[in-house]
């Protein structure tokens, strides 16, 4: 789905989950193998054209996130492209099983989309936050996960998951107002990093919403003579190998910054693959810590989590001198 | 363009309507003007006018008219004659 400037600021504006459902709604009246579902939560999903547009093709499972999958696991066995959406921690943990077996066992091409994942649920609390899920979905064999960075990439997501033969998890981050990465349409490709920018001092690489921060901390790096790269990891699974050979012989310090729980996203990631390697950088992870937080609203939580411009590079600057 | 025009291309640009539909015309009136629909004229209003709408004001804009009165406040200061 291309866009340009004027349309990135408008989604910027929308937000993550009217955004899903504005590419969902063109999606759908391009193809009529997609299907949309949903767990009684179509209106959040920012489903409400689709589910006017398209009735026949939108359907709702009421609060049964296992019979979400296994509705939509039906579809895609019958040749349809379900993308079947909830909060993230219904989408994965609560559904664990049937995710286990019919997107992960059986492969079937169907495709699940995680809204408000991290902490952007702010004051819903721990019950809502999504910081587990890429630790369990990246443990499926066969899974694909995409993480974009902003509206407009999220678009090319969609999309992107609806031509690739085989289960999708798209993780969702952000609200309204999310910054904007990518002001046009560039190149997206599955499993392909995209280097947003080289630095020989740190690279920072940084998957969803943590995207426009890590910019925003080479910018502040650079006034302190710090050269910092940024890679925006847009697909968690299958990682882009490639994209770590090539920065790891390069940077002195390797960053992974996801709004994610610290065990089992993109740090772990990227530290599972570094670790095979004779000579590395060291790595260091930022992320949502290991214990639960009292809520609070979108900032005030990424705050809490460390996962602020200032203290990336406070801690980014001790590091290096 | 006057400021009235601006504000005119706004909403017939989000809605995909005629001028001669704007006076009178509420939130929910039309399918397009739904929650998501709202969004998209506040951001084109946004971007038309160079500013950034509070969210108490978001809230408030509930029809065309309305709309204009909350421009013309200090805050935004866009002058409709």
């Amino acid at each position: 789905m291309d866009f340009n400037v004027k349309q990135a600021k408008q989604w910027s504006r929308l937000g993550p989950r009217a955004v899903y459902g504005m590419a969902m709604l063109e999606l759908m009246q391009k193809n009529e193998r997609v299907y949309a579902l949903s767990a009684d939560l179509g209106v959040s999903s920012g489903l409400q054209r689709v589910m006017k547009a398209y009735p026949q093709r939108y359907l709702n499972t009421g609060i049964a996130e296992q019979n979400l999958i296994g509705v939509s696991a039906g579809l895609a066995k019958e040749g349809f492209v379900p993308f079947a959406s909830s909060f993230a921690p219904f989408i994965t943990l609560r559904c664990a099983d049937q995710v286990r077996m019919n997107m992960g066992y059986m492969h079937l091409n169907m495709k699940t989309v995680a809204l408000g994942s991290g902490v952007s649920m702010s004051s819903l609390g721990n019950s809502h936050y999504g910081n587990e899920d890429l630790a369990f979905m990246r443990s499926i064999p066969g899974m694909t996960i995409l993480s974009p960075a902003d509206c407009g990439q999220l678009t090319q997501a969609v999309y992107a998951a609806t031509e690739w033969d085989g289960p999708v998890y798209i993780r969702l981050t952000g609200e309204p107002n999310m910054p904007i990465v990518y002001e046009e349409s560039g190149v997206y490709e599955i499993g392909r990093a995209n280097v947003l920018r080289k630095g020989k001092d740190v690279t920072l690489i940084a998957t969803g919403s943590m995207v426009a921060l890590a910019l925003e901390a080479a910018d502040t790096l650079k006034t302190k003579g710090i050269e910092a790269g940024v890679i925006d990891m847009h697909t968690l699974k299958p990682l882009d190998t490639g994209c770590l050979d090539d920065v790891c012989g390069l940077s002195k310090l390797l960053v992974t910054i996801e709004e994610h729980g610290k065990i089992g996203g993109l740090g772990s990631a990227v530290a599972e693959y570094v670790a095979q390697m004779d000579q590395r950088a060291p790595l260091l992870m930022f992320g949502i810590p290991d214990r639960y937080m009292k809520a609070g609203d979108y900032s005030y939580m990424l705050e809490q989590s460390g996962l602020t411009v200032e203290h990336i590079v406070s801690v980014v600057c001790d590091k290096l001198t | 363009m006057t400021n009235l025009e601006i504000y005119n291309k706004a909403f017939m640009e989000t809605f995909e309507i005629e001028e001669d539909k704007l006076a009178g015309l509420n939130y929910q009136d039309i399918d397009a003007w739904d929650s998501v629909g709202h969004m998209a004229l506040i951001a084109a209003l946004e971007d038309a006018f160079d500013i950034m709408m509070d969210t108490d004001d978001i809230i408030d804009f509930s029809s065309y008219e309305k709309g204009k009165e909350l421009l013309a406040k200090d805050d935004y200061g866009v002058e409709f004659q």
